[in-house]
C-alpha cells in the first residue's frame, strides 16, 4: 500500500530524482572525511533535542508549584519518560561539544573565509543561542543546582557597567528568582530560542546549500 | 569495477537508512510511549470508602452521603468528593452514584416521584436508578457497597451502568 502511495505521489512531484540529485548524489569535494559530519550531528541533535522536548511538554508544568514534581513524574512514575528526558540531557550536553569540533573543524580548515563569512557569523550567533537553550533549559527542572546555578548566572551581568543591573532584573523579572524567572526562562527555551535557532538554520543551510562545502585542505 | 562501485554505494545508502531508522524508532518509540502511557496508567483505581455508621441511616428509604476519597491524578494527589444515595433495605443495599448520566451534575432526591431529578435539564430517574425522562442516555452508576463492623462502605468504583 504504501509502495502505491509512494508511486502515485512521485508520479506527480518527482520527488525521489530531487532526493537522489539533492541528497544522495549531491557531489561534494574530493577528500572530504568524516570531520565534515559534526555540523550534521549538531542538527541530528537539535531534532532529537526537539522531539524529547516535545515530549516532555506534555507533562511538565512551569510553575514553582509543580515543576519539581512534574519533573519527578516524569522521571520516575512515566514510563519512558526517564529515557526521554535522558536523551534531552546527553543531546543538550553533546549538543555543545559538537558545535565545538564543528566550529574547530571549519576554523582548521579556513573554510569560514570569503564567501562563507555569512555561515561563520550566523554559526557563532547559534552558538550563543544554544548556549541560551543551555543556561534557560537548566533552571526548568526548579531543584537546588538549577536554582543557584541561575543564580550565579544572572548575577553576572551586573558587573556590566550601566546596563548591568536592569539587564539582571530582567532576566530574573524582577528582584528575585522566582515565580517570573521560571516562567520565562520556560518561554525562551520552549518558544524564543527554538524559533530564533531555526531562522538562523535555515540560513546557514541555505548559505552551504548555494555555495558549497569549503575544499578540503 | 562498476559493479564494486554500485554495490559499495548501495551499502553505504543502506546503512544511512538503518541508522536514521534506528535513530527515529527509538527516539521516536520512547517519545510516543511517554505521551501515550497516561491513556493505560493513569487509572481511576476503584477503593473502598467508609462512608457513615450504618445506625445513622434511614432504612428503607434513600439517604444523601457524601463520599471524600484520595485519589492520585498524573502527578497530584488529590481529593475527589462524591455525592451517593444510599438505601438499605436489611441484608439488600443500593448505592446510587449522583452524577448524573447526561453531563455530570449532582442529582436531587425527587420525593414526589420517588426517584432522582437533574437540576441542570430535568433529566428523571427512578427509585431504581434508571434514566426515565429528559437526556440522561443511561442510568444512575451504581456503586458497591458492604457492611462492615457497623460501618457502610462504599467502593468507588463503578459496578455497573
Amino acid at each position: 500500500m504504501f509502495a502505491r502511495i509512494a508511486e502515485a505521489l512521485d508520479s506527480r512531484f518527482k520527488f525521489k530524482d530531487d532526493f537522489k540529485k539533492n541528497v544522495l548524489d549531491h557531489p561534494v569535494p574530493p577528500r572530504v572525511n568524516f570531520t565534515f559530519c559534526f555540523g550534521g550531528i549538531t542538527f541530528l541533535l537539535y531534532i532529537l533535542l526537539a522531539v524529547t522536548g516535545i515530549t516532555m511538554l506534555f507533562f511538565y508544568v512551569p510553575s514553582v508549584d509543580h515543576a519539581f514534581t512534574t519533573v519527578e513524574y516524569i522521571t520516575f512514575d512515566l514510563p519512558a519518560g526517564n529515557l526521554v528526558r535522558a536523551i534531552h540531557h546527553w543531546s543538550a550536553n553533546l549538543m555543545i561539544v559538537f558545535i565545538f569540533v564543528h566550529m574547530l573543524r571549519v576554523y582548521v580548515y579556513g573554510a569560514y573565509k570569503n564567501p562563507r563569512e555569512l555561515n561563520w557569523i550566523t554559526g557563532v550567533l547559534l552558538f550563543g543561542i544554544v548556549l541560551g537553550f543551555g543556561f534557560t533549559g537548566y533552571l526548568l527542572p526548579w531543584d537546588q543546582k538549577a536554582y543557584w546555578a541561575t543564580r550565579v548566572g544572572v548575577l553576572m551581568p551586573e558587573s556590566l557597567p550601566l546596563v548591568g543591573s536592569f539587564v539582571t532584573k530582567f532576566l530574573m523579572g524582577g528582584d528575585n528568582i522566582g515565580a517570573l524567572t521560571l516562567s520565562r526562562f520556560f518561554a525562551l527555551h520552549v518558544a524564543v530560542l527554538p524559533i530564533i535557532t531555526a531562522v538562523f538554520l535555515v540560513g546557514h543551510f541555505l548559505m552551504i546549500r548555494k555555495l558549497g562545502i569549503a575544499r578540503p585542505l | 569495477m562498476s559493479d564494486n562501485e554500485m554495490s559499495r554505494r548501495k551499502f553505504l545508502v543502506a546503512g544511512i537508512g538503518v541508522i536514521s531508522g534506528t535513530i527515529a524508532l527509538g527516539v521516536g518509540g520512547a517519545a510516543l510511549t511517554s505521551i501515550g502511557a497516561p491513556a493505560v496508567t493513569n487509572k481511576r483505581e476503584g477503593k473502598w470508602v467508609e462512608a457513615c455508621n450504618c445506625a445513622d441511616l434511614k432504612p428503607g428509604e434513600f439517604n444523601q452521603l457524601s463520599i471524600t476519597y484520595d485519589a492520585k491524578d498524573g502527578w497530584l494527589d488529590g481529593k475527589i468528593k462524591q455525592l451517593v444515595y444510599v438505601k438499605m433495605n436489611g441484608e439488600e443495599i443500593l448505592a446510587l452514584s449522583a452524577t448524573c448520566a447526561h453531563l455530570g451534575c449532582n442529582v436531587n432526591y425527587d420525593e414526589q416521584t420517588g426517584g432522582f431529578k437533574c437540576p441542570c435539564h430535568s433529566g428523571a430517574y427512578d427509585a431504581t436508578g434508571k434514566n426515565i425522562s429528559g437526556p440522561p442516555p443511561r442510568p444512575l452508576a451504581r456503586l458497591e457497597a458492604k457492611v462492615e463492623d457497623g460501618k457502610l462502605k462504599i467502593n468507588t468504583a463503578i459496578k455497573e451502568a
